[in-house]
């Protein structure tokens, strides 16, 4: 699967984390800006890289602003804004969830 | 007391006079047509019929963001809007998104995802999104050794154009030539780009490059796509002058700049006058005075008349053969863009 376009999920709200994809060239790229960073930094990008390589993706970018967000959380929003990127949103991604 | 956040519409008086005293007690100024007229979207955060936070976008710009200090105790109305207005743009397919701001408000906008790009004492310049300026810088191609640097619109590449280029490219071992991104001219960006790399293709140290979102851009520098007071455009500018010394010549080791002479637009010389201020010592500016033709400067404005007017026999006299071509080969469309409002007598 490829990336189409670039898309985006989540706000910038207390316990949210906005997840923007888009193509790359250099295998998977994550940018993480969070308070939280030295603590859980490496734990979120475990997370989001996992819902990557769940939808078969090989080169994307990832730029991630996290204001506390749950785990269940990152992994819902990186669901939909990759769903968005592919143009795959109208159908539930069952093997991802 | 309830929260809501909703658009603010500011051709109606009443929310505009409620709006701008809002950002006047927060110490924001500038409710001159021109900055206000090219906002594309204004929402609020209201707490019953009290306006507490706002912030607007211009294209790709965040504009007059304006929280009230007392009620935003954890920045959540902050978030708010900026994350708001970032989804909004998203939806319109607009991702990579700067913003201007005081310097003290910086680390708050670097909080939910910008970079800096640079600050002066008076601004910082910040951008979000898939892309960078590092990004930007990787892609264009490097060469070993000093480089000069010009920077041009070239609406159209004109023989005054091409004479600065030639004059950098005698006294320089490399000359990049980086034309302008932003789309607001008689010709657009693709075929200025063209014109540029046509009209010096025959001189092998010069290599043409996108000023991209960086150089004299809408973003750096709207005041050279408007008319606009001298004051705004000498803090305009400064930034602009800014990204070029901190940011582009170091990754590109350009140690000089060219300027021509602007004996004709006013932002122009006051563009020129604050780079001789803020480039050196790390990058000398060299100025080259405007080439004549007939006891008059060539000026990229007389070409445009002449295409206006349907005086296609004047062309020669003022621009390069490659130039001249693609006009006689554009005519109609250009005729048609003008016809249709585009505005050609600017700088």
């Amino acid at each position: 699967m490829e990336i189409k376009q670039t898309a985006m999920d989540g706000t910038l709200e207390s316990s949210d984390i906005q997840i923007t994809v888009s193509k790359g060239t250099n295998g998977v790229q994550i940018d993480l800006t969070s308070d939280v960073q030295e603590r859980f930094g490496a734990e979120i990008k475990q997370t989001i890289a996992a819902v990557v390589a769940d939808f078969g993706l090989e080169n994307v970018n990832v730029k991630a602003v996290d204001q506390g967000a749950l785990d269940c959380v990152i992994k819902a929003r990186t669901i939909t804004a990759l769903q968005r990127a592919l143009g795959t949103n109208a159908e539930p991604a069952w093997e991802v969830l | 007391m309830e929260t809501d956040i909703r658009e603010i519409n500011l051709q109606q008086p009443a929310e505009f006079e409620q709006w701008r005293q809002f950002l006047a007690g927060l110490g924001i100024a500038n409710f001159t047509a021109n900055e206000v007229d090219p906002v594309d979207e204004t929402i609020g955060i209201f707490v019953g019929n009290q306006l507490v936070a706002t912030g607007s976008s211009s294209e790709n710009v965040l504009k007059y963001i304006g929280v009230s200090h007392t009620a935003d105790g954890n920045g959540a109305y902050f978030n708010q809007i900026v994350s708001t207005l970032l989804t909004n743009l998203g939806q319109r397919g607009i991702f990579h998104v700067f913003v201007f701001t005081k310097p003290q408000y910086s680390a708050s906008f670097q909080h939910v995802g910008f970079q800096e790009i640079v600050h002066s004492d008076s601004a910082a310049f910040l951008e979000t999104g898939p892309t960078s300026i590092n990004d930007y810088l990787a892609a264009i191609p490097k060469v070993a050794g000093p480089s000069s640097a010009i920077v041009m619109n070239a609406n159209p590449f004109t023989r005054g154009h091409r004479y600065l280029v030639e004059e950098a490219a005698k006294q320089s071992q490399h000359v990049y030539v980086f034309v302008v991104s932003t789309d607001k001219s008689l010709f657009n960006t693709q075929e200025r780009f063209e014109m540029v790399q046509a009209g010096t293709a025959d001189l092998p140290n010069v290599d043409v490059v996108a000023g991209g979102d960086y150089l004299v851009s809408y973003a750096t520098f709207p005041a050279y796509f408007l008319k606009t007071d001298k004051n705004r455009v000498r803090y305009q500018t400064t930034i602009d002058a800014l990204i070029f010394k901190e940011r582009i010549a170091p990754a590109l080791t350009i140690k000089t700049r060219y300027l021509g002479t602007e004996p004709q637009s006013e932002t122009t010389n006051v563009y020129n006058e604050v780079l001789e201020k803020v480039l050196p010592p790390t990058v000398q500016v060299k100025i080259i005075p405007r080439k004549q033709t007939d006891g008059k400067v060539i000026s990229a404005r007389d070409v445009r008349m002449a295409i206006k007017d349907d005086r296609l026999a004047d062309l020669s006299a003022l621009v390069p053969e490659t130039t001249a071509t693609f006009i006689t080969n554009h005519k109609a469309t250009l005729q048609e863009r003008i016809r249709k409002g585009m505005k050609i007598d600017g700088n």
